[in-house]
């Protein structure tokens, strides 16, 4: 491994290691850059994942405090973990269930779709799907997804047939087990599935793309890239004219390190990267980095996303094969017919019964709730994943009175949901019930959503500087040489899972920023 | 405890090999003499405040006591939650006036519901869904099968074999 000193001027150093941070200093790299990757988490080998929901949700996740306030209902379940993703190298694709859809052609333009919408803050992509198109494809190549250009998808479960046979007399159409990272045979040196039931805790066997196993390796190849684990950023500091010069992180030993930059990319995941933004004040940014618009933090979005578990009388065994291996997307157009804007996905879940307990009701308990979990093996699960709408007042902020070990301040997420989403959420649960019940199902209970694994919006892309943090390539308006490789430069939610998109965007900016270099503006 | 459970129903529950196991307690004194910060009485009181909570009347005390061993583990060092649980304690045998183990099930839940809402109460609702239902016994009752890897996963053990419903038509080629 290539080794860079504190000192050396010439490294881009890109803070996390996940979809956005993990493939874009792959891609970088690529292209002749010297990249410093910082991961706060440790490096873990798949012989360290465990089959295990609560050993491996402890292994991978980001478990600093956090606090919430707004009225939704993950704030009152999870009021000091609102949020969830992982800190380990691979960041959160150690965890994911694969999905990849790219977002439909009306949701970069969501404002001059849907008008304007009273409170909230939408704006449209400052980029377009026909320029994301070519990105979209060399994303889904690099992940080998299955289900895209000729790679089989993957095969029909338990929980999948339940969803196939209720969607279908249901009469609906667009019913698949749609497209993700994960291998239905070999491909790009990784192995099948093997249906085991755990990518969430960390995919033992491969088969499933993360930056673990695929881009930080092929980087580390190129002999540019510098990866350092357990190296917490604190603070990212700029010189006098402006230009982003140094991160300053916590080594693995706690000690405060300074490693000089030529350029400064964040994707530390949403919450971490705005509270990165709003920490690094100055006295040129006195409201944090790249915020003199006001706008780091805001507009957090989280989708519309919430479970139906269903019981049947025969056994489903859904805790069998891959999570999320279903789709259902005739919901996904926007419908205004509907009485909502946007549209969702909805998709298998399965959860083995101690993630199953904890999350179907939280506080829920007495007899009946007994009931229902020794119903485990027959019970089917669905998802839905659809667009919520940004509002400037849905933000990460600090607290003024609690910091981290690190004397950052603690971030607070606050979101409120909106008539839409409500709207959304109640059409969402009738259609998934129904799915169900069509299949036969005796009883369905409507889970509220867990914390938001899917987090955005709140250092957006945006045409205009005053409307947000960076530009269409993910560029700081305030800071030309510090740029956003996370959910968090959405301009706009979409239905999608966001990954694919997160992916597609690092190869697009990687290209964009390789083009600066060369042409010496960056 | 055996790390593979007993085959009471057709299918098998696993642990990760990787991960330890729990104390077996399947002796009351044993369990009581193994508990750390909470004193047998509240011990006992927690054993009924975890069948209540979360009953399964085929399931034996084994399990319940596991889960309260579990709690007393994750209150060593953490005197706000076993301040939690001498006060849920407290305020379950003021309740009625008599020892909160040896009401009947409908004062024991009555008993609980006037806790609902505060702290003590929220700790110990959490502690015994998050500790029973991650008892290999429990998935074994009630049908999870854990930990596959180690088994091959279920590509070749049932990932596809649900019989009630009509077999799934192959996806085209997209």
């Amino acid at each position: 491994m290539s080794m860079y000193a504190l000192s050396d001027t010439d490294v881009i150093v890109v803070i996390g290691s996940g979809a956005g941070g993990g493939t874009l200093a792959h891609e970088l790299c690529k292209r002749g850059a010297q990249v410093v990757l910082l991961e706060s988490g440790k490096q873990l080998a798949p012989t360290d994942y465990v089959n295990d929901e609560w050993a491996g949700y402890e292994m991978l996740s980001w478990l600093d405090k956090r606090t919430a306030s707004g009225n939704w209902r993950v704030g009152a379940d999870h009021p000091e973990a609102p949020v969830w993703h992982c800190e380990t190298v691979g960041g959160t694709t150690a965890h994911w269930s694969g999905c990849t859809y790219r977002l439909q052609a009306h949701e970069f333009q969501p404002l001059t779709t849907y008008g304007p919408m009273a409170g909230s803050s939408l704006i449209d992509w400052p980029v377009t799907l026909a320029e994301m198109a070519p990105y979209y494809d060399a994303a889904e190549q690099k992940m080998n997804v299955a289900g895209t250009q000729g790679r089989p998808p993957l095969p029909a479960n338990n929980n999948y047939a339940v969803m196939y046979w209720g969607a279908k007399r249901l009469g609906l159409t667009e019913v698949s087990t749609g497209r993700h990272a994960i291998n239905a045979v070999p491909g790009d040196g990784r192995p099948a599935s093997l249906q085991d039931g755990f990518t969430i805790t960390g995919d033992k066997h491969g088969a499933r793309w993360s930056t673990a196993n695929v881009e930080i390796p092929r980087a580390l190849a190129t002999g540019r890239l510098e990866l350092r684990s357990r190296s917490r950023a604190v603070r990212i500091e700029h010189e006098d004219a402006g230009r982003a010069c140094a991160v300053v992180y916590a080594d693995a030993a706690g000690t405060l390190q300074r490693q000089s930059a030529r350029a400064v990319v964040l994707a530390a995941n949403c919450v971490e990267s705005s509270r990165l933004l709003l920490h690094s004040h100055s006295a040129r940014f006195p409201n944090g980095l790249a915020n003199g618009w006001g706008q780091v933090g805001r507009h957090y979005m989280r989708h519309v996303v919430q479970t139906v578990w269903s019981i049947f009388d025969e056994p489903v065994h859904m805790h069998r094969g891959e999570i999320m291996a279903g789709l259902v997307a005739d919901f996904a157009p926007h419908d205004p017919a509907r009485g909502f804007n946007g549209g969702y996905y909805i998709e298998l879940n399965s959860m083995g019964l101690p993630t199953l307990a904890m999350l179907m009701e939280p506080g829920w308990w007495g007899r009946d709730f007994a009931s229902v979990m020794e119903r485990y093996a027959h019970i089917a699960g669905l998802y839905m994943t659809g667009e919520d709408m940004p509002y400037a007042d849905n933000r990460i902020t600090l607290r003024s009175d609690e910091t981290d070990r690190f004397g950052v301040p603690v971030a607070n997420v606050h979101y409120d949901d909106h008539a839409n989403d409500l709207a959304m959420r109640n059409h969402g649960y009738k259609q998934m019930a129904a799915i169900h019940r069509a299949a036969g199902a005796r009883r369905c209970i409507e889970t509220p959503a867990y914390p938001a694994t899917h987090n955005m919006g709140s250092n957006r892309m945006s045409a205009k500087a005053e409307d947000g943090v960076v530009d269409g390539w993910g560029r700081a308006h305030e800071v030309p040489n510090l740029f956003v490789a996370d959910g968090s430069q959405f301009s706009s939610s979409g239905a999608a899972n966001p990954t694919l998109t997160i992916v597609a965007l690092a190869i697009r900016q990687a290209e964009a920023m390789a083009r600066s270099m060369a042409a010496g503006d960056l | 405890m055996a790390r593979e459970a007993a085959a009471t129903s057709p299918l098998r529950a696993f642990k990760d090999p990787a991960l330890p196991l729990p104390e077996a307690c399947d002796d009351e004194r044993v369990w009581l003499a193994a508990l750390r910060c909470i004193p047998a009485d509240r011990a006992a009181t927690l054993l009924s405040v975890a069948r209540t909570l979360c009953p399964h009347d085929a399931l034996p005390d084994a399990v319940y006591r596991r889960v309260v061993l579990q709690i007393d583990r994750a209150c060593e060092g953490q005197p706000q939650a076993l301040g939690w649980v001498t006060e849920s304690v407290a305020a379950l045998d003021a309740h009625f006036g008599l020892p909160f183990a040896g009401l009947s099930e409908s004062y024991r839940v009555t008993a609980l519901k006037a806790l609902a809402g505060m702290p003590a109460f929220r700790f110990l609702q959490r502690a015994t869904v998050r500790f029973l239902y991650d008892d290999l016994a429990v998935w074994q009752a009630f049908g999870y099968e854990g930990a596959s890897y180690p088994h091959g996963g279920y590509v070749d053990r049932g990932f596809n074999d649900l019989a009630w419903l009509p077999p799934v038509p192959l996806e085209p080629l997209r």
